[in-house]
């Protein structure tokens, strides 16, 4: 089977920066372009991130910036995770820069325009750049054929009680994104917070011996401290996950579901409402994953870090 | 019988009220010191008569008194598709001996926790509001309030809606008072309740005890698992008896305590119970949140007290 071409839309951001490890290394994946968005941090530190990892690894792809901001809203971060700059203040230079007068949303379109239709999108940070584009192209729903996101819970929050930090971040554009008629798959909390890697694994990815798997485990140990002070031993590889689900699902549990985005609440703005386990049935736009084979995970990861 | 914990009964009924009311006062643990209804499941006319129907047919004997037809805030919703046009479809019982007092269901409520010796504890099976107007009108009761056990919301999920479990959706701000009252607060939502599931045979278990009571349970639940199997479920959730069992036997359920907020606004969300799962608010626990179950120890409860009616009969 040929690779799925993909563009990875994210906010580097710690996490993030595994993703693109993991990305860089699976065969089923054709990543064709990364576009960035304001999230964790600044658009800023996460374009200037994207880049710096992409020369980190000799990535030879190119990058679109994105959004700033919310499409309606004021920005919020998650700076007290993952550091000022986003990346646990490690510093990335990098000579290449990104390509010059397209930004993130017209690029989504001109690649699933050239894809006809085979275009996949993996968004692992707030979901603005996808609602520009889809609301600037009328005919975007038609050419893409799946989203996935790390993104969202069925169940409890983590930027607050009832939302995750991603559809938090811009909650009305994450609705768009769910009622565009793509089939959006929700690597969301249920499963993300199962990804676990502990202290002991973190160490055996380093002791694979490469700059980039010595780099796996130093760049998440603020996180672990900050997880410990949670009762959590280890990091929840949210981002990772969700690209290991757009690459392969078999090692996760997802179902379908109706999925909206609670935008108005005084508590629950941002949380992802479905209708799983509920008695009343909405229209399935969507598949929640709940659950995923900790140990494959894990092995996976192994797999892929050998490969540097 | 000091040992006693004083009760109010505030429920819709109701399938799983009466089944909850019929736990309670089998139970020698428990006094019922009133009972009082709320507009839920059907219209408060309905829920009433139908309090008055189960009291008479259960031999409880304290006063009674009628809540309001809206909640707080807003329209009432009621689940006429679940527990028929009466709002206790079913087998027949006998024409109510029990007469509302001339005082609305939070006056009853003040005036049974003023006069009594012990701080009381409140099973609220049905919407909020009763309980939530009797803490905004009469929050110098609240040193008397031992104990409010609820049979509403959901930590995970919904029922009615996506989010909203069915009590709390119909009145979230009743519901939001309580919450924030500071009360001691135990939730049998349904996360627990989805798990206290009686199935077919466990009806005819009790059909087979053979008291006129045993016989009417083993037909509400004929009724009330007509609907819920149309929808896929194995058994009948028997949710309101929850709340109960809660009080007289607590080690068959396993409880985690949470930091629960209401929902009262939103798109999709209003009437969600929101716990703070991941302890990310850092907020302390207001809620005892039950969140599973021993089901065989549950029906065994419930056909011991269908039973004790039999006994009492003799």
């Amino acid at each position: 089977m040929s690779p799925i071409p993909v563009i990875l839309d994210c906010d580097p951001g710690v996490d993030d920066a595994i993703a693109f490890l993991l990305a860089k290394q699976l065969p089923q994946l054709n990543v064709l372009a990364i576009t960035s968005v304001a999230g964790n941090v600044s658009l800023e530190h996460t374009n200037y991130n994207a880049l710096g990892l992409l020369e980190f690894l000799d990535w030879d792809i190119p990058v679109y910036r994105g959004a700033a901001g919310p499409v309606f809203r004021k920005r919020v971060e998650a700076a007290e995770v993952h550091g000022s700059n986003g990346m646990a203040g490690y510093d990335l230079p990098h000579a290449r820069s990104e390509v010059e007068g397209v930004n993130a949303w017209d690029a989504i379109h001109q690649y699933a325009l050239e894809q006809q239709g085979a275009l996949e999108i993996i968004a692992i940070g707030p979901l603005t750049n996808l609602a520009l584009a889809f609301l600037k192209f009328p005919d975007l729903p038609q050419l893409i054929k799946r989203i996935v996101i790390m993104g969202g819970s069925s169940d409890a929050g983590n930027a607050t009680p009832a939302a995750e930090f991603n559809i938090y971040a811009d909650p009305e554009a994450a609705d768009i994104v769910f009622c565009s008629g793509v089939p959006v798959h929700m690597c969301g909390l249920d499963m993300t917070m199962k990804a676990l890697m502990t202290p002991d694994e973190l160490n055996q990815v380093a002791a694979l011996g490469s700059k980039q798997a010595v780099f796996f485990r130093d760049v998440v140990q603020d996180i672990v401290r900050f997880m410990s002070r949670l009762g959590i031993t280890g990091i929840n590889m949210h981002d990772p996950a969700a690209v290991l689900y757009a690459a392969d699902d078999s090692i996760f549990t997802a179902y379908p579901a109706g999925i909206r985005v609670e935008t108005k609440g005084t508590i629950t703005q941002g949380k992802t409402v479905t209708d799983l386990f509920s008695d009343a049935k909405w229209q399935k736009n969507g598949f929640v994953a709940m659950d995923i084979d900790r140990e494959a995970f894990v092995e996976k990861v192994f797999e892929l870090m050998s490969k540097y | 019988m000091t040992s006693k914990i004083p009760i109010i009964l505030d429920g819709d009924p109701g399938h799983d009220d009466a089944i909850a009311w019929m736990l309670a006062k089998a139970s020698a643990w428990l006094e019922i010191l009133a009972c009082t209804s709320v507009s839920g499941n059907q219209s408060i006319e309905k829920t009433s008569y139908n309090a008055r129907r189960v009291m008479t047919l259960l031999g409880i004997d304290a006063p009674f008194a009628m809540g309001r037809e809206e909640p707080l805030h807003g329209e009432p919703i009621h689940a006429g598709n679940i527990h028929g046009e009466t709002g206790l479809d079913g087998p027949a019982l006998p024409d109510p001996t029990i007469e509302a007092e001339p005082i609305n269901a939070v006056e009853l409520m003040a005036k049974t926790i003023a006069a009594s010796d012990k701080p009381v504890t409140i099973v609220a099976t049905g919407p909020l509001t009763n309980v939530g107007a009797l803490l905004i009108l009469y929050p110098e009761l609240k040193p008397k309030i031992a104990h409010i056990s609820i049979m509403g919301g959901g930590l995970a999920h919904g029922n009615w809606t996506p989010a909203a479990e069915f009590n709390i959706l119909v009145d979230p701000e009743a519901a939001d008072v309580v919450f924030k009252s500071g009360l001691q607060l135990t939730m049998a939502g349904l996360d627990v309740t989805l798990k206290a599931l009686v199935f077919p045979e466990d009806f005819e278990r009790i059909r087979a005890l053979g008291n006129p009571i045993a016989v009417v349970v083993a037909e509400w639940l004929d009724f009330f698992y007509t609907f819920h199997r149309s929808i896929g479920y194995a058994g009948a959730p028997v949710h309101d008896a929850v709340a109960v069992a809660a009080l007289i036997k607590p080690e068959i359920l396993t409880a985690r305590d949470y930091y629960v907020q209401v929902e009262t606004s939103g798109d999709f969300c209003r009437g969600a119970t929101v716990a703070d799962h991941y302890g990310f608010s850092q907020q302390p626990p207001n809620t005892h949140a039950l969140v599973d179950i021993d089901r065989e120890a549950f029906i065994d409860l419930l056909a011991e007290a269908a039973a004790w009616y039999g006994k009492e009969s003799e």
